[in-house]
């Protein structure tokens, strides 16, 4: 990964809302690049701001809310000065596209599969008449749904949940984009249907060559699609890392307590963890460290100054001062120790 | 589409039916009085039982039914008795329902158009000026009487615009004040309800995909959120069109129209109990046949409505 694969850069990105007179820091001075053909998972708990996070990038954040200071560099344009409609209409579809958690609610319930895939195909791809047809038929039939032809014709009420995430994948694929962002795509489905869902994105996008985001909170989604893992705390990136890194060889406390809480990796005979006290108010401003409130093991300048980022490896940052060479040593949890023996083994044999 | 609409409208007949029933048993029950008109007090007992037989009143209740059928399948109405004596009630319909059709027709069409396209505006324009504006109107329309309003028009503005007071079917500038006044009330509900749905689409999570799509706002709100919004209120269309021949009592009294308002109230008022049970046929039929119509439109315009059991794939 060099630089000059990065498709999209993020800088110091902030983003607040107005809620009924009220100013709220969703988006903390965040950073973020993002490399073409990778495929990059945000996890965070819900209100981290995963969403608002790549919201931006699109220009769909809700009418009361702003991109306040920072830039978002795409193909030498600085989406955060984007204001008006004109602008956004050559990014929107064209250059990302998304997919929304809700299947159940993401189609217009009026008009046809094959109509709304088609709206996509006309608008991206120039295609018209029978030919936009043809095209919309081939994605429906890529994204694995049996007999398109048929099911051109029928409306959303006919097709099941994870049918309908399939025909809100292919109006996605249908705009052609270069980025593809993910949403907590799995998140409204069962098991099952999860699985193949995941599937189905990891070979849309060797076949379209794809660079996805993936949002989720399941750190088994993560482990299974990811390159690399963002982890995001109250508005920020905390740590971002390859998939392996950041499992085997954490720095955050907070990526710490979020592995532990896995169930798979509780200790037999003990209570599964859990992490305490809740995630900070957005409305107030929040000096130093985010998470150290909740973090037992916080040290004295948690509270006062926020961490920058320090590199663990080429590839692996985090914002926490436990990496600052002055910081007292800090024993991470014992399930933290047990996957670092297991990178450690993996590393050497 | 087909099956649905069928059974629709067996259930319509089957409804319309009894409400024929029930109304005629209902009038059975009404003072005798209003058989005779005015020479009521000079009438003995003999005589009257003799009128009474000979308008069939005396027959057994089932054949009385029966011939009721029948003459409403011929499309005879009766006769009234006091209103207009003994001129049949098809015929003084025939001279009233025009003039109620055309004012309502036309006020509809009115309230249609600028209160669906108000309702739109204020939708896109939420919590800011026009949507406040808006806001104010229906409020005011609600609020206030409709008598004050419609007074206020036909004092000051035919002065005003030197329009005439009284309608005339001679001079169609005397027809302007009275469709603007019975479009008004519409204005505002169709303003009301379509703001309405069309706030709650446009929070739907389609409109964000859709955008998420590249589609314009414009465009979105054209071929996605119009109809979507415009569903739960299609339903309700056929009937107010069909209620348009009742006419309004209030305008079409303000500014003397021979029209169908008021007509069941003096009907009730003066005893006249065919004609009463002529208007009120007509009007539950209308009620009927309206909903019956505005679901079948609902269904062609909604797909996910399917009265047979087996919805596709689920």
């Amino acid at each position: 990964m060099t630089d000059s694969n990065i498709i999209l850069s993020v800088k110091d990105l902030v983003v607040k809302f107005n809620l009924r007179g009220k100013i709220l820091t969703a988006i903390r001075e965040a950073s973020l690049d993002l490399y073409e053909g990778e495929s990059l998972a945000i996890v965070g708990e819900s209100g981290a701001g995963k969403s608002v996070f790549t919201k931006t990038f699109m220009g769909l954040l809700d009418a009361n809310g702003w991109v306040d200071s920072g830039s978002i560099l795409y193909k030498g344009e600085d989406l955060a000065k984007y204001k008006r409609e004109e602008d956004w209409i050559k990014i929107r579809g064209r250059e990302f596209a998304m997919v929304f958690q809700e299947p159940m609610t993401s189609l217009n319930p009026l008009k046809t599969i094959g109509s709304q895939v088609e709206e996509a195909v006309i608008l991206h791809q120039g295609l018209k008449g029978n030919k936009a047809k043809k095209k919309v038929i081939e994605i429906l039939d890529d994204v694995g749904i049996t007999e398109p032809e048929r099911r051109y014709h029928q409306y959303p009420h006919e097709f099941s949940g994870g049918m309908r995430q399939r025909v809100v994948i292919a109006i996605a694929v249908a705009c052609n984009p270069k980025v593809l962002i993910c949403d907590e795509p799995t998140t409204a489905l069962d098991v099952t249907i999860q699985a193949q869902i995941l599937n189905l994105l990891k070979e849309l996008q060797k076949k379209y060559k794809l660079t996805t985001i993936y949002i989720t909170h399941d750190l088994g989604v993560v482990a299974n699609i990811a390159d690399r893992i963002a982890v995001m705390y109250a508005g920020d990136i905390i740590e971002i890392g390859t998939c392996e890194e950041v499992f085997y060889n954490a720095q955050h406390p907070y990526t710490w307590a979020l592995l532990s809480s896995l169930p798979q990796l509780g200790v037999k005979g003990e209570p599964l963890y859990s992490i305490k006290g809740t995630p900070p108010n957005l409305f107030n401003e929040i000096k130093g460290d985010a998470f150290a409130p909740r973090n037992e093991k916080a040290l004295k300048i948690d509270f006062v100054e926020r961490p920058p980022y320090f590199q663990v490896s080429p590839t692996h940052k985090a914002k926490t001062w436990l990496l600052d060479p002055r910081a007292p040593k800090v024993e991470p949890p014992e399930s933290i120790k047990i996957l670092r023996r297991q990178w450690q083994v993996r590393a050497n044999g | 589409m087909l099956k649905y609409s069928f059974k629709r409208l067996f259930q319509s007949l089957i409804t319309l039916f009894i409400v024929i029933t029930v109304v005629f048993l209902l009038m059975r029950l009404m003072p005798e009085e209003g058989y005779f008109g005015d020479g009521y007090e000079k009438l003995d007992e003999a005589q009257r039982e003799a009128i009474l037989s000979s308008m069939g009143l005396r027959d057994p209740m089932h054949i009385q039914l029966k011939n009721f059928y029948l003459d409403l399948l011929s499309g005879d109405l009766g006769e009234s008795i006091i209103y207009r004596a003994k001129v049949p009630i098809a015929q003084i319909l025939k001279t009233k329902i025009p003039y109620s059709v055309r004012f309502g027709l036309a006020a509809m069409a009115i309230s249609l158009i600028f209160g669906v396209s108000l309702g739109i505006t204020m939708a896109r324009s939420k919590n800011q000026l026009w949507d406040k504006m808006g806001t104010g109107y229906i409020v005011f329309i609600n609020a206030v009487p409709a008598a004050i309003y419609y007074l206020f028009l036909q004092l000051y503005i035919t002065d005003i615009l030197k329009l005439p007071i009284l309608f005339n079917p001679d001079r169609p500038v005397s027809w302007i004040l009275p469709t603007i006044s019975m479009s008004l009330g519409g204005t505002a509900s169709y303003a009301m309800w379509m703001r309405r749905y069309m706030v709650d689409e446009l929070n739907k999570d389609y409109v964000k995909l859709a955008r998420a799509k590249g589609l314009r706002d414009k465009t979105i709100m054209v071929k996605h959120v119009l109809r979507n919004a415009f569903v739960p209120m299609v339903q309700y269309l056929p009937t107010s069109l069909l209620f348009t021949i009742s006419g309004s009592i209030y305008i079409e009294s303000l500014y003397s129209i021979p029209g169908m308002g008021g007509l069941l109230v003096d009907a009730i008022q003066r005893q006249d109990n065919t004609l009463v049970q002529a208007l009120v046929l007509i009007y539950s039929s209308i009620g009927i046949i309206g909903l019956f119509l505005g679901d079948i439109l609902m269904a062609t315009l909604d797909p996910r409505i399917k009265l047979d059991r087996k919805a596709g794939a689920r």
